[in-house]
């Protein structure tokens, strides 16, 4: 039976509109972190299955550093997060190279090294991007197009050549096609002769940005700065989609021996990045949305203590509802509907807010924030069952007044 | 068989040596349709007793059989029920809830029994109509005079059509002519069957009962069955005899002092009848001379 004690819980907050502001900030807050938290997960996952579309997911990535834990069939067991962030280092070699250019139902391979350095151009300086030493495989193996100029072709391999991505455009040139300018790294300068079409982020590992990205032929890089590139990754694209699996054993098998038996390279297909990137991501979601989710406890707690408040200082109208043969069950109602209803209320305003915050950071970012509908089912349950929770100490407290007493107490 | 049956109910506050006696074995047999007068000085246990015989309050010991069944055994959800359905309560602060318009207000104990919203506003605005509050409906108790929202509270009373109506010092805070309405409402019901309880200090009011009980110290040391309309003499008597404490206390017993004085001229009741019809008009004259001053 409808007792009215919603519009009554509704009028309630409505009297007091800043304490019940207040009180439901906290959830409302607490809702907009996690689902802001989440979505961002959500979206950055998203990207990079679209990643994959674009590199095809019969790529085989060689990357240095033991990124993964595989079980006996092969089968990833654990992500190393050490390794598994960035570019990774240091134990690839030219001659892990040649062993994967030798193998067979090989159809196509590009190695990747990379010189941890800015340049400049006049007086301009740029320091926040990096050198990739390329071969010209480089743009068709990740299938990426160059927006403007050509990429470099065989015949240029060794010559003092550059293509760029967008981000070194715009902040070393300050323009958008800065072609035939050049750019000096190490003191030997470059031409650049081409520019990116945008990257979608992460395409060779999480935390790459590869638009700030300065792509020179790889023999050339390696005779201006001999000692200091190093290999990060050879890209490698089987005959047939059918042998990807023969040739990644082929691969592993020929490192491994030489490197004395040691892993400390992983061999990875296209879908275990997903999986490693989404593991990484998931466990630092997880984390963030952990801490995130405190803020919706003290936000519950935000209710329980104004309704602890509410309670006693409504003892006057308790005693008067239950001279008037209210039970204490209708009196803990009553206050359980006042505390839902907070929680109800902050739930709403809460996901009203995610999404603006979800439409300023597309606005903003590069990022695009992906708000699961069950997110938000989450968000309101959340905020309902911590309504309830978090009332029910106050309601019980409300129900239980001695009738005569509350009706004595006339503040 | 008595609606309500008290046998040596005590009530007892504090422990120790600071405990307080505030019913002291109090026997009381109130029969259905009857109109009772409680009387008596502050502290002498009046509303202890009413919160008693209303449900609010239990008995330290001793016995209370509410239409024969003893009060004791319910549990509290049945003695919610039993206030709900069976007693009307009017305070002498009115405790309406001032979040509610009169309307609701009414209709709330319904709400407890959980009639549906329609039905119950129904009934509470039909007993608005019958307290002559029809066109304050939706006014908030704020926005009325002292005796409209006692006229309220009675009407809020007597939504469940309650068998007993307990009206704790129901003109306590009302005007003259207030407190006439109040009393001609309640004197009303209780010529409708139902069984009055009231606190008062007024000896005068006592004249619409029909028993006055008299306290003191937490026992009842006089009951006596009067006729409507009459005062009783130890009404009048009362008052002065026991001790007073407060100043409310002293005011009883200047009107009471009061009454006596025309008694040697003839009927009492006649008098202080003509009398309160005199300053009725008074009071009726002074509104119109501040209409026309405004005119």
């Amino acid at each position: 039976m409808y007792s009215g004690n919603y519009s009554f819980a509704l009028r309630i907050i409505r009297r007091s509109k800043w304490q019940s502001f207040f009180t439901m900030f906290g959830i409302i807050a607490g809702i907009v972190s996690v689902v802001t938290v989440i979505s961002l997960g959500q979206g950055i996952k998203q990207q990079i299955v679209q990643q994959v579309s674009q590199l095809g997911s019969d790529l085989v990535t060689v990357r240095p550093g033991n990124v993964v834990t595989r079980d006996k069939n092969g089968d990833i067991v654990e992500v190393n997060p050490n390794y598994a962030y960035g570019f990774g280092s240091g134990s690839l070699s030219e001659d892990d190279v040649d062993a994967i250019a030798s193998s067979d139902n090989l159809a196509d391979f590009s190695a990747i090294s990379l010189l941890n350095s800015g340049a400049s151009s006049g007086d301009e300086t740029y320091n926040s991007g990096f050198v990739l030493g390329t071969d010209v495989n480089f743009p068709s193996i990740i299938n990426q197009e160059v927006e403007f100029g050509s990429y470099f072709t065989t015949g240029e391999q060794t010559r003092s050549v550059v293509v760029i991505g967008k981000r070194v455009a715009e902040q070393l040139f300050k323009e958008n096609v800065p072609i035939g300018q050049s750019l000096t790294i190490r003191g030997q300068e470059f031409i650049v002769r081409g520019v990116f079409e945008e990257f979608a982020s992460g395409i060779l590992g999480q935390g790459i940005d590869l638009n700030s990205g300065i792509y020179a032929p790889r023999t050339q890089l390696n005779s201006v700065a001999p000692q200091s590139t190093q290999l990060v990754r050879v890209l490698v694209r089987p005959d047939q989609p059918a042998n990807t699996d023969k040739l990644v054993k082929q691969i592993d098998t020929k490192i491994t021996k030489l490197h004395g038996g040691q892993k400390d390279f992983a061999v990875i297909r296209q879908e275990e990045t997903i999986q490693i990137t989404g593991d990484i991501l998931n466990k630092l979601t997880g984390l963030i949305a952990g801490i995130a989710a405190i803020s919706l406890l003290v936000g519950g707690i935000g209710i329980m203590n104004i309704m602890l408040v509410s309670v006693s200082e409504r003892t006057h109208e308790i005693g008067i509802r239950k001279a008037i043969g209210a039970t204490n069950r209708q009196i803990r109602n009553q206050f359980m509907a006042e505390a839902t209803m907070l929680g109800l209320i902050g739930g709403f305003w809460g996901i009203v807010l995610s999404y603006l915050v979800n439409y300023i950071i597309r606005i903003t970012t590069e990022l695009k924030p992906i708000i699961l509908l069950e997110v938000i089912i989450f968000a309101s349950v959340v905020a309902i069952i911590e309504g309830v929770i978090f009332g029910t100490i106050p309601a019980i407290k409300a129900a239980r007044k001695n009738p005569i007493d509350a009706l004595r107490n006339n503040a | 068989m008595p609606i309500i049956s008290l046998k040596d109910v005590s009530k007892l506050y504090g422990f120790g040596d600071a405990t307080t006696v505030a019913l002291d074995e109090v026997n009381l047999d109130i029969e259905a349709g009857e109109f009772v007068a409680v009387m008596g000085p502050s502290g002498s246990g009046k509303t202890t007793l009413m919160n008693i015989i209303g449900l609010l309050d239990r008995p330290t010991h001793g016995q209370y059989k509410l239409s024969n069944r003893a009060v004791e055994k319910l549990r509290p959800g049945q003695r919610a029920k039993a206030r709900r359905d069976r007693i009307g309560f009017v305070f002498q602060s009115f405790n309406l809830l001032p979040k509610l318009n009169v309307l609701d207000n009414v209709a709330l104990p319904l709400v407890y029994r959980g009639v549906r919203p329609v039905k119950r506003l129904k009934r509470a605005a039909d007993l608005l109509e019958r307290v002559g509050l029809e066109d304050r409906q939706y006014f908030m108790p704020n926005a009325l005079s002292g005796g409209q929202i006692q006229r309220a509270a009675i009407a809020r009373a007597l939504v469940n059509d309650p068998q007993i109506i307990i009206a704790d010092e129901p003109t306590g805070n009302l005007d003259s002519i207030s407190s006439l309405v109040v009393m001609e409402l309640l004197s009303e019901l209780n010529k409708t069957g139902n069984t009055v309880l009231m606190v008062t200090h007024n000896p005068e009011l006592t004249r619409y009962a029909d028993r006055a009980v008299y306290m003191h110290d937490g026992a009842i040391v006089h009951d006596q069955k009067t006729a409507k309309g009459q005062i009783p003499q130890l009404a009048k008597k009362t008052m002065q005899l026991f001790p007073r404490r407060s100043e409310e206390d002293d005011l009883a017993g200047v009107s009471a002092m009061m009454e006596l004085l025309p008694q040697k001229d003839g009927s009492k009741a006649k008098k202080t009848k003509s009398k309160k019809a005199k300053k009725k008009s008074r009071v009726k004259h002074k509104v119109k001379s501040t209409k026309d001053k405004d005119v």
